[in-house]
């Protein structure tokens, strides 16, 4: 339901601003789903007053205005509608201000300087016409925001209300709910009924058939009115919640719908035969043929309002063509009736016709309320469309439908809630929201309003006090965030289940360990490896210290699976390793990795490739940028100082100039202390580090460039020295929003080349997020790329 | 002249039919209507014919050199068609090689069971904590209740670091840290590494790994601790699964109790793996002693709670028929690939 925060605030006066008061309504359980600043539109656009026309001296059609917009400014504007004249009060958009995409700079036209705009409705998006410029009501102050003058400056609010909670449908219901939330007073709109002597019951009758689809009929008649178009408040005020003006005796039922939240219909009476109104089911076959121009077959499950003839309305859904107001109508009877919320909702959906009417009666609405609704209807028909309003309200009431009363414990509520709310706190929240309470030994007998359907027993009652209390308010002692290491344990199954999908066994070794161990891996003294936690019994001298590294293990079960004559494999494992330093001891999850043999475990094609450098380096890779998702650019390979790797094969990771890890070819000397005569690949990787390195911000997408990429190839010939990632980093650095990709495709080294070079060749894509690319803008950068690389590390083109 | 041109048509009827082969036929081409062809010689000697001859003559050598051309091309078609066959016969495959695969390793079983139960305790509702392995005395034993004569805390036992630290027997101490740094409501497993200075053989390591739970809110009571237990047995080893409760004492929880599950393997009957008891014991359970709460400074008159411990190898061994608990530390490929 949408509604007019200025239309809200006739009923009840809100000092706090339209956002602070949306999400207070949003935590008091009637959640705002959007706001709309209607006036943000016209910021920056003013009354002003044309204070002088003078020809402009370089074109026929444009006109010099001077115009004073307050605060004792005058600007000079350069117009060319057709419509200006001297001292006419018209909207300006003053620089700064915003129409659509434009932003209003001052300009030169025809070279006369111009300060503002003059502006047409259309340019203010106020209506279609864009025939000359907007001409505004004298009255209005010059200077004043025109968002203002115009009563513009309004939100409209739109609210979820959810099925239990129809009272809420009418802007009426949201003053009383935000009242109780702020603990105000809200007033009731004036009804004064002047009445005729004519009674209303001997110009219609009303019979209900089956009072259980209605419970209650109240109508009214008034004589002599005059339909005509709405006054221009009345106008406004449906406008300005989306619904169209009809006339006055349409636009008021549509208005008490909007503000009472309940429809009312209005008939000709001259087009009710025999002035009976009666509530019946239809007959079977029955046709009715609604205002929305459709025809309907009815059957015996679809209520009507009929005359003595004919069907004249499908119930609280929408009325019949035969007997809707027009222009010659003069007397009209109004129509405020409850109806049974199943049967409209079954009557709705079999026939597919639905209405904001419909809308509401699908829930149970307050019968106890229509004569106090008709009779403000009767009031504002009155206003508008004049008319003489017969006297007496025709009520057919059945079976009164009385206010169910509720025992509340208040204990049971703070037992519920974990609360201490005191008994006289809980009494005062009931009674903001107009229950009736009376306190009886310890408990609160409670007297539920009809218009509180949804309130039937004491945990609603609860509901009710929580809210007031409000839910942010009750403790929440359940702290999840502090105990939960779902994201350590996602990360470490994410790994887990990458490297099995990339052939990897995993392994599970004991954590215990000696010197020993790291004396064959080759480990200093001083190593930080060294610093492990000795145990005071151990099981023997093998298994003396808790292990600082998984590596001995993993070469231990390389050595055994090797001896039982497998010869191309990849294992690894995720476990903790355990230092201690002084007396401090600390644990550390790591998680390495080897490859052993061929990367490819058995295919008959072809000859193997053996694993190498780049093989665990890609692995690596993979964890790093696609399972721990750390930003490429940050993390550095470089050549490793790690004992146990051979020359020139092993590299340290680092991330932000962390350590995080290493990987390298384990060294022959170390493969003879475990009997490993096949070549090692390995990595080993500190989690717990890199975890606690993990990027914190939220991942947004980045939206598809709608412009073409441009491809350059470019071979180059550099000295051996030079690393390809340094290359990189030049040919980006030349346009880095530009270059979008640099990608290595081939390296050469050998007969053409002499042997200080190698002749890299990079494939460098160009896009840009804001226009087509061309080639002749492209291979400008290219060259500024191929003189940079000269420049800076003697690279050059290879002819 | 017109015998001539008749003599080129009937020879290449002849020729081109005949021709077996791709090359060859180009050969012909050549031979028939190429440059130096006697078509070709034939058709620019037009010239040199009487006026009235010619367009008879030159009607005959167009209408033979179409004849020729559509004899060309028909032979063409049909040696292209062969060709392909035969170069398809060729490439045949043996379909019955294996396909190149991505072969996928495996978790090791330990930690396939390990995530299992994790699973399942979330979707119980239970939260994941995490301790170190490396404890003191005071989370290991004294908060938990276990008095320095207790028989756990003898050295045999327990592995100790020469700092005076020692290595948890028991993923209990969790309880504690959560406890101190949290209030009630509690509900949250935590599995990890044990130790205990026992002899190794079939069904003992001196690392294990174990799983505890802790829960923790006012009116926690027996019930739920059988519930919980119960619901989470019957998730694991399947709906049939009966569990059972017996009194035992851990210094920690009062009352305590252990917990047997229906034998898996011969469904209560009495088999070699359950001893002819027809139950396996499964872990240790009962109700947070008061004691432990004080320890934490809980309020005991206002909360109570419920803990357990169970063995994730024993779990994975009765799972997979493992009779030797040495087996899941051998590392042993042959054993690993049963598991991808």
């Amino acid at each position: 339901m949408k509604f007019s925060y200025k239309w809200l605030q006739e009923f009840l006066p809100i000092e706090i601003s339209a956002n602070d008061f949306c999400n207070r309504l949003t935590m008091f359980g009637l959640e705002v789903e959007e706001i709309t600043d209607m006036g943000a539109a016209l910021d920056n656009i003013v009354v002003g007053k044309i204070e002088k026309i003078n020809e402009h001296p370089n074109a026929d059609k444009l006109s010099v205005c001077m115009v004073d917009v307050g605060e004792d400014s005058s600007l000079q504007i350069i117009c060319g509608a057709p419509n200006i004249e001297e001292n006419q009060k018209v909207p300006v958009a003053e620089i700064g201000a915003k129409l659509g995409e434009n932003e209003i700079t001052s300009v030169k036209l025809r070279g006369v300087k111009s300060y503002g705009m003059i502006c047409s409705e259309k340019e203010l998006n106020l209506s279609e016409d864009h025939s000359g410029i907007m001409v505004l009501n004298e009255s209005l102050n010059v200077g004043t925001q025109l968002a203002k003058a115009l009563e513009l400056d309004d939100y409209i609010i739109e609210v979820e209300v959810t099925p239990n909670r129809p009272d809420l449908l009418g802007i009426l219901g949201i003053a009383r709910e935000s009242a109780a939330m702020l603990e105000k007073d809200y007033s009731n709109p004036a009804t004064i009924i002047t009445e005729v002597a004519t009674p209303a019951s001997e110009l219609i009758s009303v019979n209900i058939k089956n009072s259980e689809l209605c419970s209650r009929y109240t109508a009214r008649v008034i004589k002599d009115v005059k339909v005509k178009p709405s006054p221009l408040w009345l106008q406004k005020k449906l406008r300005s919640v989306g619904m169209r003006p009809i006339n006055n005796i349409v636009d008021v039922t549509n208005y008490i719908l909007m503000e009472q939240g309940h429809p009312i219909h209005a008939f000709d009476l001259d087009k009710v035969e025999d002035n009976k109104i009666i509530v019946r089911q239809a007959e079977k076959g029955e046709k009715i043929t609604l205002l929305d121009e459709e025809t309907y077959k009815l059957n015996p499950n679809n209520l009507v309002i009929a005359d003595s003839k004919k069907p004249m309305a499908l119930a609280g859904i929408m009325g019949g063509t035969n007997s809707s107001i027009n222009q010659k109508t003069t007397d009209i009877v109004l129509e405020c009736a409850c109806f049974n919320a199943l049967n409209i909702r079954n009557t709705s959906r079999e026939l597919k016709v639905e209405s904001d009417s419909s809308y509401r009666f699908e829930r149970i609405m307050d019968p106890n309320r229509l004569k106090e609704i008709i009779n403000r209807t009767a009031y504002l028909i009155q206003q508008t469309a004049g008319g003489k309003i017969t006297k007496g309200v025709v009520d057919n009431y059945p079976e009164k439908i009385k206010p169910k009363k509720i025992t509340l414990r208040p204990e049971r509520a703070n037992d519920l809630l974990k609360t201490d709310i005191k008994t006289e706190i809980m009494r005062h929240y009931l009674e903001n929201l107009e229950l009736e309470v009376i306190s009886k030994d310890n408990v609160l007998e409670v007297t539920i309003p009809t218009f509180r359907p949804d309130i039937t027993r004491e945990i609603d009652l609860i509901e009710e006090i929580s809210r007031s209390y409000g839910y942010n308010n009750i403790d929440s002692s359940y702290d999840i965030e502090r105990i939960e290491n779902s994201h350590k344990r996602i990360m470490q199954r994410k790994m887990r289940n990458f490297l099995v999908n990339q052939g990897f066994y995993e392994v599970c070794n004991l954590s215990f360990s000696s010197q020993q161990e790291l004396d064959r891996l080759q480990i200093s003294e001083d190593h930080k490896l060294r610093n492990a936690a000795d145990l005071k019994n151990p099981l023997g001298d093998h298994f003396s210290i808790m292990r600082t590294t998984l590596i001995p293990d993993l070469l231990q079960n390389i050595a055994h699976n090797l001896s039982q004559n497998f010869q191309n494999f990849k294992l690894f494992e995720l476990n903790k390793v355990y230092f201690q330093f002084n007396n401090n001891t600390e644990e550390a999850i790591h998680l390495t990795g080897s490859l052993v043999g061929n990367y490819f475990e058995s295919y008959w094609k072809e000859e193997q490739d053996k694993v190498d450098f780049f093989d665990v380096k890609g692995i690596v890779e993979c964890l790093l940028n696609n399972i721990f998702e750390l930003q490429e650019n940050f993390i550095d390979f470089s050549h490793t100082a790690q004992p146990y790797y051979a020359n020139n094969l092993g590299a340290e990771i680092k991330f932000k100039n962390k350590f995080i890890g290493s990987l390298g070819k384990i060294n022959r000397d170390v493969l003879i202390e475990y009997d490993i005569e096949e070549p090692v690949w390995l990595f080993d990787l500190d989690f717990s580090s890199i975890f606690a390195l993990l990027p914190k911000e939220k991942f947004n997408y980045e939206p598809i460039s709608k412009f073409p990429s441009l491809i350059r190839d470019a071979a180059l010939v550099a000295p051996k020295a030079v690393p390809v990632a340094e290359i990189v980093d030049i040919i980006t650095s030349v346009k880095p929003d530009l270059i979008k990709n640099v990608e290595l495709f081939d390296v050469y080294e050998g007969e053409q080349i002499d042997e200080q070079h190698r002749s890299l060749a990079f494939r460098i894509e160009f896009q840009s997020k804001e226009k087509t690319l061309t080639d002749k803008y492209v291979d400008k950068i290219f060259d500024k790329i191929i003189d940079e690389l000269d420049d800076k590390k003697k690279i050059t083109l290879r002819r | 002249m017109k015998e001539k041109i008749n003599q080129i048509l009937e020879n290449a009827k002849e020729e081109i039919p005949a021709c077996q082969d791709l090359d060859k036929l180009e050969d012909l081409r050549i031979k028939f209507t190429g440059k130096k062809s006697k078509l070709h010689s034939l058709l620019s000697k037009i010239g040199e014919l009487p006026a009235e001859r010619r367009p008879e003559i030159g009607k005959a050598l167009n209408i033979t050199k179409n004849k020729i051309n559509k004899l060309l091309s028909d032979k063409k078609e049909e040696l292209e068609k062969i060709s392909q066959r035969k170069s398809a016969q060729e490439s045949k495959i043996d379909i019955t090689m294996t396909g190149r695969q991505i072969s996928l390793g495996a978790k090791h079983p330990l930690y396939q069971i390990w995530e299992e139960i994790e699973d399942i305790f979330i979707r119980l509702g239970f939260e994941i904590a995490e301790g170190p392995d490396i404890e003191t005395e005071y989370y290991n034993f004294d908060a938990l209740n276990t008095p320095e004569d207790h028989p756990a805390r003898n050295l045999q036992d327990t592995f100790y670091l020469k700092n005076g630290n020692l290595l948890r027997t028991q993923t209990s101490p969790v309880q504690i840290r959560v406890m101190e740094n949290h209030s009630p409501p509690i509900r949250i497993i935590s599995p990890g590494r044990c130790y205990r200075n026992d002899k190794v053989d079939a069904s003992h390591s001196p690392v294990f790994h174990q799983v505890e739970a802790l829960v923790v809110d006012e009116d926690i009571t027996f019930p739920d601790l059988k519930g919980t237990l119960d619901s989470f047995v019957k998730r694991l080893f399947g709906p049939k699964i009966r569990s059972r409760f017996r009194p035992h004492f851990f210094p920690f929880t009062e009352p305590s109790a252990e917990m047997d599950i229906l034998c898996v393997n011969c469904n209560g009957k009495g088999c070699k793996l359950c001893k002819n008891s027809g139950w396996l014991e499964m872990g240790g359970a009962g109700m947070v002693d008061p004691a432990v709460f004080k320890n934490v400074g809980y309020d005991p008159e206002k909360y109570t709670g419920f803990a357990f411990g169970l063995g994730i190898d024993r779990i994975t061994m009765l799972k997979y028929g493992i009779s030797d608990m040495r087996l899941l530390f051998q590392n042993d490929l042959r054993i690993l690939k049963q598991f991808s």
